[in-house]
């Protein structure tokens, strides 16, 4: 009997130790996989020289949609004030969007994780709060540009994008959070569904571009009025 | 061989344990220090350890083969305590983890309080071996060379 019971102990403790070594080399290659996921490169040179020429012709509408307003030579009818305090705010985008911070993410020919990241850290600082928060939406505040020809109609289009990609990247620097977790993303899932550095800074990207839009159209709405008024 | 490896192992997972409790008891001291925690509350992560310590103390004083001669065991423990030692250099050094930048608290403690379960099931998982193999039945071989020798 006794023997039985001390041959079953070393039965379960081979079982045990067994499995304790299961799971050490299992987080053994868990930990080596997430390591070198996360310290993926992706080449992004050549979509990024599209972005960097797609950003500089938008930058270069709103430049010249707003330069055609110049209080000094204006003959118009409309509120000066107005349409200054309107170019001032869409000048002050357009040195957010120029900044070096901003510009540096065109230049990068490979990026990482962090690259990722930081894209979406900055966009939300700087385009979102700085540029979109401040000067955008809060020209529906200031009566003088309230006043201003079809400001009701431009006025619907700014409150849905605004809303739009305020929380739009909310998702992606989630998902960049949480990439400390452990999770079995393979090759085919990053492939299929989400890579997590290449999606979250395409994706950023495309948020970006889609806020350079909306500032283009305030830029064309503004041109209109001056050139109309 | 084995005899080279085993006493290699047995050797190398005191100095493993050391540094993987030294690890350990630096990472849950910052985690704690930052959250104005008693540190009371860190004494159950580090219980298995310190019984691990004990009982591998048992096995050296009483000269229990079944566990100071276990390749196995050895190895085994060895590997649990180089991946202990592993993560905290990740949760410190690995810089490409997003929320060590973010909260700059140098370490990255989301990353570590996710395997302190996995610390606690295997120290717990190598201390029940680690007893089962104390009880061995005695050598009837070594038994009858000493008698022979006695003769």
């Amino acid at each position: 009997m006794k023997k039985i019971l001390l041959e079953y102990a070393n039965v379960f403790a081979y079982t045990f130790t067994g499995l304790i070594f299961g799971l050490a080399f299992f987080l053994l290659f868990i930990n080596f996989y997430h390591m070198q996921e996360l310290a993926q490169e992706i080449d992004i040179s050549e979509y990024n020289i599209n972005n960097k020429m797609n950003v500089q012709n938008k930058i270069e509408t709103i430049k010249n949609n707003i330069s055609v307003y110049d209080q000094s030579t204006y003959t118009g009818t409309l509120n000066t004030y107005g349409l200054n305090t309107v170019k001032i705010k869409l000048q002050s985008c357009l040195d957010i969007i120029e900044s070096d911070s901003l510009m540096q993410y065109f230049e990068l020919n490979e990026i990482n994780i962090k690259d990722s990241y930081n894209f979406i850290l900055d966009y939300r600082n700087e385009i979102l709060n700085d540029c979109l928060v401040m000067q955008i939406k809060s020209m529906q505040n200031i009566d003088t540009i309230t006043s201003l020809p079809d400001f009701n109609l431009i006025s619907p289009y700014i409150d849905l994008n605004v809303s739009s990609v305020l929380t739009s990247t909310d998702y992606i620097q989630n998902n960049i959070e949480n990439s400390d977790h452990y999770n079995f993303s393979t090759d085919a899932n990053k492939n299929n569904f989400f890579n997590l550095v290449n999606d979250s800074y395409s994706s950023t990207m495309n948020n970006y571009i889609n806020t350079l839009d909306m500032l283009v159209e305030i830029s064309n709405w503004y041109r209109s009025i001056v050139v109309g008024g | 061989m084995k005899r080279i490896f085993n006493g290699l192992f047995y050797i190398l997972k005191f100095l493993l344990l050391v540094g993987s409790f030294g690890l350990t008891l630096f990472i849950l001291i910052r985690m704690n220090v930052r959250l104005d925690k008693d540190m009371i509350s860190i004494l159950s992560q580090l219980i298995p350890f310190l019984l691990l310590f004990v009982v591998f103390i048992i096995n050296m004083i009483f000269k229990q083969i079944g566990v100071t001669k276990n390749l196995f065991y050895n190895l085994t423990c060895c590997l649990v305590f180089a991946i202990i030692i592993f993560v905290g250099y990740r949760a410190i050094f690995d810089t490409n983890m997003v929320l060590n930048q973010k909260y700059g608290y140098g370490i990255d403690f989301n990353y570590f309080d996710n395997f302190i379960a996995y610390i606690r099931i295997m120290l717990y998982g190598l201390l029940i071996a680690n007893i089962l193999f104390m009880f061995r039945e005695k050598d009837k071989n070594v038994d009858k060379s000493k008698e022979l020798k006695k003769a």
